[in-house]
């Protein structure tokens, strides 16, 4: 019989007791101040942490987002991301201020006398940590590929336009980058251009994209889509507009002296309107 | 003491540095004097009687000594790689009244060929969507009988009116008749109406490949003061 | 008068010595290099101009020929004329000549008893050469941070253009590549160079003339990025994506020499860093008993070495589709764009990680000195480490998401980058362990790191959202993914540089760098900092796009939030650079060991004699030896029994 096999029971010989060793470990560990200090202001500082999950979205939806499908998903998604990044981020911001607030600190020229534990390892902290990042990571991983099949089935960023499923429903629009300007074409409305780009709400829409020159990129701002306009290439993506109103195409590939002036508007109308515009435009549907 | 004195100088220093820097950055690179248009009388538009401004611009093929060259960037040897580019004359900052009628007149002394995106070869955002070319009212050129464009678009500003105007200017022919400075005599003219909002600031550039490098888009193309500029609406 | 010496009882023929010792050397310096540089760029200018034919030939696609066929004569004869000049050639030739260098020579070109010439010269003492990459570095970041100023003022005043676009996207172009190329070597320069040598115990890199090959090189390469803006600039981001760059002004080809020089100074560093660390260590200096720092350096070069070939070649690439009018990357003649972007960025991921790692091991290894105990986990800071190098190079095209080059690849991508942040969690793992119960002494060095896990924070969360394709879509092309690197490269990268200088001023320049102007300094361009940035966030979210120099309304407060942020950064920078010059000249002499530290380069006399050691150490111990035993061990063996905390085990 050795002395580990003799466990005294912590709360005293008159209460004995079933519980574990290991629960003897982690009460005694949460016994120590400076576990509890950093456990309180771990919370504390979560808390203070969480309305930037509401605060982001503000940012992203100041003019008129979402306006899609696609965009709402993003928003979820980044709503979710924020909310599961607060966690690590408040231990680590609280360990922070726990070393220079908690734990006794040095000032002064003389190099000073050691003190601290020293601590080589703990293989409960690293495998805690290495856990829960990875489980962190992994859910973040599985979220993200959920996420991306949905947005490109929504979009079929894979297959062309003209071969999606029958769905008669669906506008194409092709849109071509050139340096400055965005002009779209209505190929299923007897080609008629425009600079302004005109959808329908609730209506499918492709676009086959381009460029004529240098690479840029067609960010349709408050839908959630972007995608590059290749010289030499035809990229797909797709939306469902599912609001009215007036939003942006902004450039977001540096392509020259006037970048930051290849804008246009996105008008969302409903069915009557669009087909007065199109009717407007000199289109007869054609397909 | 003197560890403060030299941290304060080298704060003053670079912060003098940097704003020496900038401020002759800016000033060397001014846009081109702005040209104005001349504002007289009146003319019926189908959003009222409103008063009538008018200019005029020219398109050079190259520079001669009748028309000297814009401003050109030259390296410290004195090489610049854009003479021999054409360029818009007098200047490419142009100056419009707001809630005006302006007539724009072009000459063009130009030749072309091809354009790359046929959008650009119609006439967009006139008054009644014609454009008047050597006396005669048309919508657009021949995709391949473009010498260069004048096309207005939208500045990143939600705040000011939407405006876009896309003039295709046609090319002279390349046997035309040049007199000794080698602009043809008879130059394409064009003229086009169009109604201004609001005041607003918007840009311009040419979007018929004329430049050079590569798609023929560099160049002059991506230089003020050549072949692209703004376009001020001025209350 | 031939000399033999002995070498384990034979003896060892030695070359003759001809003349003085060092040779033409002797005379080659800066200035001769300057000399050579400036009269072959005109020779080869005058020469090739004179070549050119007029007429028709005279211009590819339409542009004149002359000017572009100049300037990179002109740019080829500076590099090559500077660099003989220097002496860099004079090596070889006379290997080549049977003429090796006797241990006398070695001696002078290691700038023995030279004085203060040794740093104008082609000096290859370690040391030496550290101290100039110092140099070069505050020179480079310097002009990237004059940049930075000018694009933020352009930025703010949101009424007006300051600058014309043309020259506004020059100077975003060449503040990206001013700053990328300053933090490259801003550990790798001085700290690798100087520091790391003696920190293993050896007397010098393993290949000295190639130490000095490479920051001579470094240095012919900075003004061929300056030339750059005086014809045109590059017009373009400093990914300087192809066709755009293939429309640029002639300024384009001194980037692209730039980068060429560049690459090959960077390579000929990284081959010396990694053959040093890996055959040079003193006697008894195992694998884990070699400081974190070590490690941190050997990924960056060996990351260095595998991805900048990828860059040069891409510019490569891009000059001969300028000058011999090739289409590598021009679509409608053959070529393809994602080729270029496929190039780029194959080095541009990488690299990120060439400028975090050093920086995060330097703050590795400053911990355990102001806490007084051992770094937290050693093997879990190297797996840390190791595993950053082996994903660093399967996560490029997380660039390329929105570029439609193959949809289908965005997933493995994806999955690939989100796990980088696994490994870079134990990084982040091994700092709160080490601060774990620690008595912190706040130095200036120190309190460095805490900006930096600050910042790092801030850097990776965001960085998560931008691997995640779906929310890329929203973000990529954006000033979130600008707000995102400046955290990391920036705020991660270099804070931690400058508390790794504040922490090895003393050992370098011999004195102590004043602490209240380098902490006012810190601190203000930290605070700076985070009004920069996080303002520049909110413009991200709210959809500026990058590289505009105008924009909606909307953007206006946080431009202008930004643009005082940037400026009391700037300040904060001039403050901390003013501390250094200062405390160079005027500061405190330092003692040999001010920091207590129990590591090598510590254990040598400050200035540090040209040897490094007079007899080579050897190693018996594992490094951090700091601390005390913990008083609550004793508390866990009564209660339970078995440990899980081990303390001094073997």
């Amino acid at each position: 019989m050795t002395a580990t096999d003799v466990r005294p029971d912590p709360d005293g010989p008159e209460t004995p007791t079933n519980r574990p060793p290991s629960m003897h470990r982690v009460k005694n560990w949460i016994r120590r101040p400076y576990a509890r200090g950093i456990m309180v202001l771990t919370v504390v500082i979560g808390f203070l942490l969480l309305p930037l999950c509401w605060l982001i979205l503000a940012a992203m939806n100041q003019t008129g987002a979402p306006a899609s499908p696609i965009m709402r998903d993003i928003e979820q998604t980044v709503f979710v991301f924020t909310l599961v990044s607060i966690p690590i981020s408040a231990f680590v911001f609280a360990v922070l201020v726990y070393s220079l607030l908690g734990w006794k600190h040095v000032k002064g020229d003389q190099v000073p006398k050691d003190e601290s534990p020293a601590i080589r390892s703990n293989t409960i902290g690293v495998v805690l940590w290495t856990v829960v990042s990875s489980a962190l990571a992994f859910f973040l991983v599985v979220w993200g590929l959920i996420e991306l099949a949905q947005i490109t089935a929504n979009s079929y960023g894979t297959i062309p336009a003209d071969e999606q499923p029958a769905d008669s429903q669906a506008l194409i629009v092709n849109v071509t980058g050139q340096q400055w300007v965005w002009t779209f074409e209505y190929p299923q409305y007897d080609k008629i251009t425009s600079e302004t780009l005109y959808l329908e709400k609730d209506r499918p829409v492709y676009f086959n994209v381009t460029s004529k020159d240098v690479i840029h990129n067609f960010w349709a701002v408050e839908l959630g889509v972007k995608i590059d306009a290749n010289p030499g290439a035809i990229t797909q993506t797709g939306v469902t507009p599912d609001k009215a109103g007036t939003f942006n195409v902004r450039c977001a590939e540096l392509c020259g002296l006037h970048h930051a002036y290849m804008e246009t508007q996105i008008q969302v109308l409903d069915k009557g309107s669009f087909n007065s515009w199109t009717r407007e435009m000199g289109g007869g549907k054609t397909s | 003491m003197k560890r403060v004195l030299v941290t304060l100088l080298t704060v003053v220093a670079g912060v003098a540095v940097v704003a020496g820097i900038a401020i002759y950055s800016s000033v060397a690179q001014a846009e081109p004097p702005a040209l104005k248009a001349e504002v007289a009388g009146t003319l019926d538009t189908p959003q009222g009687t409103l008063p009538h401004a008018t200019l005029q611009l020219a398109v050079y093929p190259n520079s001669s000594d009748k028309v000297p060259p814009p401003a050109t960037p030259k390296s410290p040897l004195g090489q610049d790689w854009l003479s021999g580019q054409p360029f818009y004359h007098p200047t490419t900052t142009i100056q419009v009244p707001a809630n005006s009628a302006v007539t724009l007149t072009f000459i063009q002394y130009d030749t072309g060929g091809q354009i790359y995106n046929p959008f650009f070869a119609k006439v967009h955002g006139t008054m009644d969507g014609t454009m008047t070319w050597n006396g005669n009212s048309v919508t657009e050129v021949k995709t391949d009988n473009i010498g260069h464009t004048f096309t207005v678009h939208q500045y990143p500003e939600a705040t000011q009116p939407d405006f876009f105007l896309s003039v295709p200017l046609p090319m002279n022919k390349a046997n035309a008749k040049t007199d000794k400075a080698g602009y043809p005599v008879d130059p394409q003219k064009i003229e086009v109406t169009f109604v201004t909002g609001d005041p607003g600031t918007y840009v311009w550039n040419c979007e018929f490949p004329c430049g050079d490098m590569y798609q023929e888009f560099g160049g002059p193309m991506q230089q003020r003061g050549w072949m692209a500029g703004t376009f001020e609406v001025v209350g | 008068m031939s000399a033999t010496a002995t070498a384990f009882g034979a003896q060892v023929p030695q070359p003759v010595q001809h003349g003085k010792p060092g040779g033409i050397m002797r005379r080659l310096n800066f200035g001769t290099g300057l000399i050579g540089g400036l009269g072959l760029a005109a020779i080869a200018a005058v020469v090739t101009n004179a070549f050119i034919p007029s007429g028709a030939a005279s211009s590819v696609n339409y542009a004149p020929i002359a000017p572009q066929l100049v300037y990179l004569a002109a740019l080829l004869g500076w590099v090559i004329g500077f660099m003989a000049g220097m002496g860099a050639f004079i090596g070889p030739i006379r290997w080549l000549m049977g003429r090796d260098l006797t241990h006398a020579d070695a001696e002078y070109l290691a700038g023995k008893d030279l004085g203060k010439a040794r740093y104008w010269k082609f000096t290859t003492d370690h040391k030496v050469v550290g101290i100039q990459y110092l140099i070069m570095v505050m020179i480079i970041l310097g002009f990237g941070g004059l940049l930075a100023m000018l694009i933020r003022t352009e930025l703010g005043v949101t009424w007006a253009e300051v600058f014309t676009p043309s020259f506004y996207n020059s100077i975003i172009g060449t503040h990206g590549i001013a700053m990328i190329i300053g933090m490259i070597i801003v550990v790798m320069g001085p700290i690798a160079n100087f520091i790391m040598p003696i920190m293993i115990g050896a007397r010098d890199m393993a290949f000295p003339r190639l130490n000095a090959l490479s920051l001579w090189l470094l240095v012919a390469a900075v003004p061929c990025l300056i030339s750059s803006l005086f014809l045109g600039g590059i017009q373009d981001g400093w990914s300087v994506y192809q066709p755009l760059a293939a429309q640029g002004p002639p300024g384009m080809l001194g980037y692209q020499m730039t980068i060429i020089v560049f690459a090959i100074s960077t390579g000929v560093a990284s081959v010396n860093v990694m053959t040093t660390i890996l055959t040079m260590r003193a006697k008894g200096m195992t694998w884990s008993r070699t400081p974190i720092l070590v490690f941190g350096v050997f990924a960056a070069a060996l990351m260095g070495l595998y991805a900048f070939p990828f860059y040069q070649y891409s510019q490569i690439l891009a000059l001969s589709d300028r000058i011999f009018s090739t289409s590598f990357f021009k679509p409608l003649e053959g070529g393809s764009v994602w080729l270029y972007e496929n190039l780029f960025w194959l080095l541009g991921h990488p690299e990120v990680y060439v400028i975090l790692i050093p920086s995060t091991a330097l703050m590795l290894e400053l911990l355990p000195v102001f806490y007084r105990k051992p770094l937290f986990s050693f093997n879990f800071a190297v797996a840390g480490i190791v595993g950053v190098v082996a994903l660093s190079g399967l996560v490029w095209a997380h660039h390329m998401y929105m570029t439609g080059w193959a949809p289908a690849v965005n997933y493995p991508f994806m999955l690939s980058t989100e796990m980088i942040s696994i490994p870079v969690g134990f990084l982040v793992l091994v700092v709160l362990g080490t601060m774990w119960r620690g008595v912190v002494w706040t130095r200036l060095p120190i309190m460095a790191v805490y900006a930096v896990i600050f910042n790092k924070m801030i850097g990776g969360v965001t960085g998560i959202y931008l691997s995640d394709v779906p929310a890329d879509q929203y973000f990529h092309g954006s000033m979130f993914v600008v707000a995102h690197f400046h955290f990391m490269l920036m705020g991660v990268g270099l804070f931690g540089a400058m508390g790794g200088i504040a922490f090895y001023f003393p050992k370098m320049t011999g004195r102590m760098l004043n602490e209240r102007s380098g902490s006012i300094g810190l601190w203000t361009a930290f605070v700076g900092f985070q009004i920069t940035f996080i303002s520049m966030f909110v413009a991200g979210l709210q959809g500026q796009p990058r590289r505009v120099l105008q924009f909606d309304d909307l953007f206006n407060i946080s431009n202008w939030i930004s643009t005082i942020g940037a400026y009391t950064i700037g300040v904060g920078m001039l403050i901390f650079l003013g501390a250094i010059i200062s405390s160079w000249k005027y500061g405190d002499i330092a003692p040999s060991n001010p920091w207590g530290s129990k590591s090598l380069e510590w254990q040598t006399p400050t200035p540090v004699p040209l040897d490094n050691f007079a007899v080579l150490p050897v190693v018996t111990e594992r490094p951090y030896n700091y601390g005390v035993p913990d008083p609550y061990e004793k508390e866990m063996r009564e209660h339970d029994g078995d440990l899980t905390t081990k303390v001094g085990a073997k």
